[in-house]
């Protein structure tokens, strides 16, 4: 039967190659679109390479003070202190890393300046994170104790820097201070990962750092298991509220969650700092929302071009009728068909929506951007190709299937 | 003519609802990325409140320390230590710099009426409006004067100005703060027509500039505004640099040339704009490959018909002109649709004023522009084919 099915829709398709490849269009153009923005949040929420280890990992984004009667409230990031007396002592964790927000600095080499994204880490950070190394070595303990003048650059900052000549082994000065290059690692743009140039943290000029209970710091929590994660939300969660804030007064309470990447990005963009829910899911649910919404002009395009073509082939479908098919089945199989056609578009486009990529990310508008389309991607592509299909499908299916099989047969439908 | 193609346009009622349905559709998305750019372009022709050439930003960076920690002498050696650079010209202050992200918010009560008025406000310094290049369109900016006086000076925008002192002029005025805290009392020294700190882009708001001088104010600010010689090349940031870590070691130092800041921000802020837009002209560009297949179809559907024409006298001009005219008379249904629905934004202010009248009228016109070439050039083919089609072929057509 399907087989039958296939046969008829690959002769309907070919006996108008016009339409077949105006529809197609329509489909690739619709895929490429929803694709890309598949692979990139695919990326960003579950990326692989340097934070390939995401799964097993939890970053606390924020520290939130507030007073009961919700008048003054303070969300910023964390100070150093608060990792360091609250996070770094927690037990059953791995590791725990305390690193910065990526700030400009300038990097002056005779008449040229050049600004960079400097980023201060600890040497925690780079065991968590799995940079590929390209020359030279990574920061370790030693560096960070003996507060050496240290800085590792990423790739695209030492061809930059010193086109031409290894990056290793030289001098740059970055406010005021001089730092020896000791590795260079592969371009990353992950929210933990990004940066030019990360030197270790007690590379700041004054140690005024360490008594900030907010500031400009991040955490990383590494956790020995996966199952372990739930626990280290929890056990976070109540160290939040063992918090003394600077302002007791002003801020008795005091909240702080260790995020999933996900949860990281729904807890900032549905800005809901003081909740323990994070909204991912009603983030994902916005996002497939804002995805079938897209969808709903192309699909309108596509169910137009469909009725057309079914008008063209009332004379089929009353032969067919007349011979007994119901119409359920006759519903089906146009379904059938348009679901094939946008499978076969969903293809297409995943080849395009490659180029694309290819495309964005050679055009460094979003600078270092590496996505790859992995099985995931490609699943959600075709997912997202059978939906449309079945979006644009049906209405012209129900129609052709109330077909009055006398007229039909005489082809004035 | 008219009612005859209405007539033709009734009885496919219900293949033309799906068709005029995408048209709508489509026209939307049209519209929505017309107003956006339209508002923009609005906003970018009001002035901004300052002249920022020749300006450089510092920021300072240093850690949330309490305020008493940094000694006021601080300012004035940096000031001093600076002012000495042949290629500085004068030396502000200010808790943030244009051209960021940055908002400070506070309120302050309206002596006339007693309402609270929510304002965004910065502080800045005697010389920060000379950096700047700030034009003042009444009284004067803040000087050594205003050292000691009970009242504290402020100089308000003129949307600020009006909203505190509805009716009356505002200059001399006294107003007091409705923050929590001790109240404090304020004297307009000065009027400035617009203040916008986030750049062209940005919808005008309330604000409220008042004076940073180090030795009696409690804050700490956190940017220094330069301006200098112009001409001055990008190579004097290093020398700046070194300037100010003798003054302040432990503290880092980001400088920017203001042109430098306004080009950054005006990028982030069009790219998402550009960025829809590409997807809306490739959506647009399926709607005319949809359109032009439905047409297409529609006219082989419709050859007896138009072979009758033919045969009864019509001219293949005027079967070319039915084509269009019932392809443009369906754009126009759907666009009044639209354009109804599309109407009662502004009217129930929902968007503000991002969306006021002349954004909707130059949007729908725009919009409406774009929309009908794409069903013109979309029927122009079709049309062209039914009316060359020969009277005798057409109405043996099966």
């Amino acid at each position: 039967m399907l087989r039958n099915y296939l046969l008829t829709a690959y002769k309907v398709f070919m006996r108008r190659k016009l339409f077949t490849a105006i529809n197609l269009a329509c489909i690739v153009l619709t895929l490429v679109v929803l694709m890309v923005i598949t692979a990139l949040l695919q990326t960003t929420f579950w990326p692989s390479g340097v934070e390939g280890k995401s799964g097993r990992f939890l970053q606390v984004y924020g520290i939130r003070s507030e007073n009961p009667d919700g008048k003054s409230t303070r969300t910023t990031l964390l100070g150093y202190k608060t990792i360091d007396k609250y996070l770094k002592p927690m037990t059953g964790v791995e590791r725990v890393s305390a690193f910065t927000m990526p700030g400009t600095v300038s990097v002056y080499q005779g008449d040229r300046v050049s600004q960079l994204d400097l980023r201060r880490v600890d040497a925690d950070y780079w065991k968590i994170l799995d940079f590929h190394l390209l020359a030279g070595r990574l920061p370790i303990d030693d560096d960070d104790r003996l507060g050496r003048l240290v800085a590792v650059v990423n790739a695209s900052t030492a061809r930059r820097l010193f086109a031409g000549s290894p990056a290793v082994g030289q001098r740059i000065g970055v406010s005021g201070q001089t730092f020896e290059i000791i590795g260079v690692v592969a371009d990353v743009m992950h929210i933990n990962a990004y940066a030019d140039i990360w030197t270790p943290l007690t590379t700041f000029p004054s140690t005024d750092y360490q008594k900030d209970l907010t500031g400009n710091f991040a955490a990383l929590l590494l956790a020995r298991s996966k199952d372990d994660l739930p626990r280290i939300r929890r056990e976070v969660a109540r160290i939040a509220t063992t918090f003394v804030s600077d302002d007791p007064r002003t801020y008795p309470i005091t909240r702080f969650w260790a995020d999933s990447k996900l949860d990281v990005f729904a807890r900032i963009l549905l800005s809901r700092p003081n909740v323990p829910d994070s909204g991912a899911s009603r983030l994902l649910l916005l996002i497939g929302a804002g995805m079938l919404l897209f969808m709903l002009l192309p699909a309108l395009n596509l169910v137009n071009l469909n009725m057309g073509r079914i008008l063209e082939r009332s004379a089929e479908i009353g032969v067919r009728k007349a011979f007994g098919a119901t119409s359920l089945q006759l519903a089906g199989q146009l379904v059938v068909e348009n679901v094939l056609l946008c499978l076969a578009g969903g293809l297409l486009g995943l080849a395009c929506a490659r180029l694309a990529l290819w495309w964005l990310e050679a055009s460094q508008l979003i600078p270092y951007l590496e996505v790859d389309i992995n099985l995931p991607v490609f699943g959600c592509g075709m997912l997202l190709a059978l939906v449309f299909g079945l979006l644009s499908g049906a209405l012209p299916a129900w129609k052709m299937s109330r077909l009055d099989p006398v007229h039909a047969l005489k082809g004035a439908a | 003519m008219l009612r005859h193609l209405l007539r033709l346009t009734w009885k496919r009622k219900s293949r033309n609802l799906m068709l005029s349905l995408e048209i709508l559709l489509a026209f939307a998305i049209v519209f929505g990325i017309a107003a956006l750019g339209l508002h923009y372009w609005q906003l970018y022709r009001e002035p901004v409140g300052f002249d920022g050439t020749d300006a450089w930003s510092v920021a300072m960076q240093f850690s949330d320390v309490p305020a008493e920690t940094i000694s006021p002498d601080t300012y004035d050696l940096m000031r001093r230590s600076l002012l000495e650079l042949p290629e500085v010209r004068a030396v502000g202050f200010a808790t943030y710099a244009p051209y960021t992200m940055s908002t400070w918010t506070t309120s302050f009560k309206s002596p006339q009426t007693g309402a609270k008025v929510d304002t965004d406000t910065i502080e800045a310094s005697d010389d920060a409006a000379a950096a700047l290049g700030l034009h003042l369109t009444a009284g004067r900016w803040f000087d050594a004067t205003d050292e000691g006086q009970p009242d504290l000076p402020a100089v308000l925008n003129r949307r600020m100005a009006a909203a505190l002192f509805p009716g009356g002029p505002a200059l001399g005025q006294r107003f007091m703060s409705a923050e929590a805290g001790p109240p404090r009392s304020y004297r307009v020294v000065g009027l400035v027509d617009a203040f916008r700190n986030k750049g062209p882009l940005m919808t005008p708001t309330n604000f409220v500039l008042t004076r940073f001088a180090p030795h009696t104010s409690q804050s700490r600010v956190r940017t220094i505004l330069l301006k200098v010689a112009p001409g001055t090349p990008r190579a004097f940031e290093a020398k700046l640099n070194q300037r100010l870590k003798a003054a302040r070691n432990d503290w880092g130092y980001q400088i920017d040339p203001l042109t430098s800041m306004r080009a950054t921000l005006l990028k982030e802020q069009l790219v998402p704009l550009a960025v829809v837009a590409v997807i809306a002209a490739f959506m647009l560009l399926m709607v005319a490959f949809g359109l032009f297949g439905v047409l297409w179809q529609n006219t082989t559907r419709r050859i007896p018909e138009i072979g009758l024409r033919r045969a009864l006298g019509a001219s293949a001009g005027s079967i070319y002109r039915q084509i269009v005219f019932e392809q443009l008379l369906l754009c126009s249904v759907a666009i009044a649709a639209a354009l109804v629905l599309l109407a009662q934004l502004p009217l129930t202010g929902a968007l503000g004023d991002t969306l006021n009248w002349p954004v909707f009228a130059g949007a729908s016109l725009l919009s409406m522009a774009v929309i009908y070439l794409l069903s013109l050039a979309c029927s122009l083919y079709p049309g062209w084919r039914a009316s060359r089609l020969d009277p005798v072929a057409a109405l043996h057509y099966e």
